[in-house]
């Protein structure tokens, strides 16, 4: 083991910090299952090792869903209770000793009956019974894994403070729900990019991770000693003595930046020319309000409502909407808060009945699916107007390319109001609305959008994404996806003259803010409002000082004329590096 | 045999969680018991079959139960299902 030597492996950086510590690898995936005849003789013990195998996975599922409840609640980890009924399920297990008495073993036997039942159900032409596929191939492993004697992968075994490095294909949802932050220590996936879910879970809870490692779960077992360079997207597998201790050493300059950092966050975010620029934080988790309040922010510039259907069972109730809302609100304490209403497709709602499309971003979601649902809209609109008592809140409507869609929310809204009011419950009535400037038919038909909104809120992932033609998850294509591409800075500046001319704020609330380039580029083009992840509020608050708008703007009035997005990115590269030179 | 029809209250219809409280309901009882919609008859105390009946809300099903305690096993189904399984 000694001799071989370290293998470095290069990924994504999602989020920012060095941890040393054991992998941890969680190989979900059914299991291959070798083809072997027994003896009629042997039949009865075979039955008898099924029964074990299927009474193992119960219990082991019972003591999974008994942790998730602890760290995630008991609505979540209701999942877990649906993949014991189905284990338990007589009629399924019947199918597979019907071919186990024909003389197959209990894994053959399973794995043929899984594979149909996943087939039928991914078949369906209900929605409803799709959803289900992944528990029945959560069930699928499990069982298999019992029968075949391979290890429990399930992270819920790990000691508190075993600072292990999960090491995994992808976040599942039932996974998601098994991070023990008293375990885990940072996360590594072979799929992903910067603002996939599972990166963005990992900035939300201070885990360093790095994603799009293509093939790393190959490459590593289970106890190899790894370095995880979340800041620079670096896995270090089997490091030697001398790469153990510069890591140590990058890891405590870090830890003194961020001390350095912690000093600017009461600073203002005012500009070398003393121009002063409004910086707040994004906030997707609830566990995250409170380093976003005291993150130096003034405001939340974006709250993501998707962790409240996500993964979950079952929608939540206007009361619970209305708490998570409630929370996040009093933790501000009267500065404004932007929520935007949910972001998600059919695919992504516990109810069910909706078709899975092969193009879910250019699909029924987010404002589309909510005017579409009413119901569903309102029981939201209800809950933020009642939440709206509490401080500054502000709603912003995702993915709008028209007007109507801004005139149909408005118009829910309303009615929403006036059923609070028939029941007599405190509400406010008068909360501005905005929307998300995320599309090229958003940014060319803002001068209608500015008539009827109170806000522009630029979102720069999806603008960049739907402008360019590049899935932004889509690790394949992460090269192409350049947010300072000529065509993406033209529509921004478009958008910010707009807003302007009308007298809109205009924020931009991507995750692109965060970068020193980025945020340079944007207040270039006039950027005044940002709003990033709450760990780059310090760091984007001390770019800000070191710059002049004046510069900013000039470099990228060139990096618009630009010919290519490199031509673009090196003039603003070079400006940027000039002026943090001059004012360090 | 007994039988009755019923309709799903809940918004969500007989989802995942639903159709974990049905079986385990129906669990208790010695009974054969069966949901029917449409043409599509399965057994109550089969996720795998309860869950095929991906019935919304709205939908009408018939409970049939048939044994020693099948008045019983009938009514409990019926509450469960009458009682939106907890949810909204």
């Amino acid at each position: 083991m000694g001799a071989r030597a370290s293998l470095p492996l290069n990924g994504i950086p999602a989020s920012p910090g060095i941890v040393v510590g054991a992998a941890h690898l969680l190989r979900w995936e059914v299991p291959e299952v070798p083809t072997r005849v027994i003896p009629d003789e042997a039949i009865p013990a075979e039955l008898e090792r099924l029964n074990a195998a299927l009474r193992k996975a119960v219990e082991r599922l019972q003591y999974v869903r008994e942790r998730a409840e602890r760290t995630a609640g008991a609505a979540e980890s209701a999942i877990f209770d649906v993949q014991i009924s189905v284990i338990q399920d007589e009629e399924l297990a019947g199918r597979v000793r019907l071919m186990i008495g024909q003389g197959f073993t209990a894994e053959r036997a399973f794995d043929t009956v899984m594979v149909e039942s996943r087939e039928h159900f991914a078949r369906s032409a209900n929605a409803m019974m799709r959803e289900r596929v992944g528990d029945l191939t959560d069930v699928h492993i499990r069982v298999l894994s019992v029968l075949l004697g391979l290890p429990d992968y399930d992270p819920v075994d790990l000691p508190k403070g075993a600072n292990a490095i999960l090491i995994t294909h992808d976040l599942t949802p039932s996974l998601t729900l098994q991070l023990d932050r008293e375990c885990i220590a940072a996360i590594a996936t072979d799929a992903g990019t910067r603002t996939s879910h599972v990166a963005i879970l990992a900035r939300s809870l201070g885990l360093p991770a790095v994603v799009g490692l293509l093939d790393a779960t190959t490459r590593i077992e289970t106890g190899d000693r790894v370095i995880l360079d979340g800041t620079a997207g670096t896995l270090l597998v089997r490091p030697t003595t001398a790469e153990l201790s510069q890591a140590d050493a990058r890891s405590r300059a870090e830890a003194l930046q961020r001390a350095q950092l912690a000093k600017v966050a009461g600073a203002e975010a005012i500009t070398a020319d003393g121009v002063r620029l409004t910086l707040r934080a994004n906030v997707d988790l609830p566990d995250e309000v409170g380093t976003a309040a005291t993150s130096g922010a003034d405001g939340v510039g974006l709250m993501r409502t998707e962790f409240l259907v996500v993964g979950r069972a079952s929608m939540p109730t206007e009361d619970e909407q209305y708490e998570s809302y409630s929370n996040v609100i009093r933790a501000f304490d009267g500065r404004p808060v932007v929520i935007r209403t949910f972001d998600v497709g059919g695919d992504k709602l516990p109810v069910g009945g909706y078709p899975h499309e092969p193009n879910p971003f250019l699909g029924w979601r987010a404002i589309r699916m909510c005017l579409d649902e009413p119901e569903l809209f309102k029981t939201q609109l209800r809950a933020l107007l009642r939440a709206a008592v509490h401080g500054d809140v502000r709603i912003m409507l995702p993915l709008v390319v028209s007007v109507d869609e801004v005139r149909q929310a408005r118009f829910l809204l309303e009615e929403s109001a006036r059923e609070l009011a028939a029941r007599g419950i405190a509400h406010r009535a008068d909360i501005p609305l905005g929307v998300m400037i995320e599309t090229p038919a958003a940014v060319l038909t803002a001068d209608a959008l500015a008539a009827e909104v109170a806000f522009f809120s630029i979102g720069t992932n999806d603008l960049v994404q739907y402008t360019l033609a590049v899935d932004r998850g889509n690790a394949s294509l992460a090269s192409r996806f350049t947010p300072l591409h000529p065509a993406v800075l033209r529509l921004i500046r478009r958008t910010v003259r707009v807003g302007a001319d009308h007298g809109l704020d205009v924020s931009v609330c991507g995750e692109m803010a965060s970068e020193p380039i980025m945020a340079f580029a944007l207040i270039g083009l006039g950027v005044r409002t940002l709003s990033v992840a709450p760990l780059s509020v310090a760091a984007v608050k001390q770019i800000i000082r070191g710059i002049h708008t004046s510069v900013a703007a000039e470099a990228v009035t060139r990096a618009c004329d630009a010919g290519t997005p490199a031509a673009a990115e090196a003039v603003l590269r070079a400006a940027l590096e000039q002026e943090l030179s001059e004012n360090p | 045999m007994v039988e009755r029809l019923v309709t799903v209250r809940n918004s969500h219809g007989i989802h995942a969680r639903p159709a974990a409280q049905i079986v385990k309901t129906t669990a208790k009882f010695a009974s054969h018991i069966t949901i029917t919609r449409d043409d599509l008859e399965v057994n109550a105390k089969s996720i795998m079959g309860v869950m095929m009946l991906a019935a919304e809300c709205g939908a009408e099903i018939v409970l049939r139960a048939d044994g020693a305690d099948e008045t019983e096993a009938l009514d409990a189904l019926a509450a469960v299902i009458a009682a939106g399984f907890g949810e909204q």
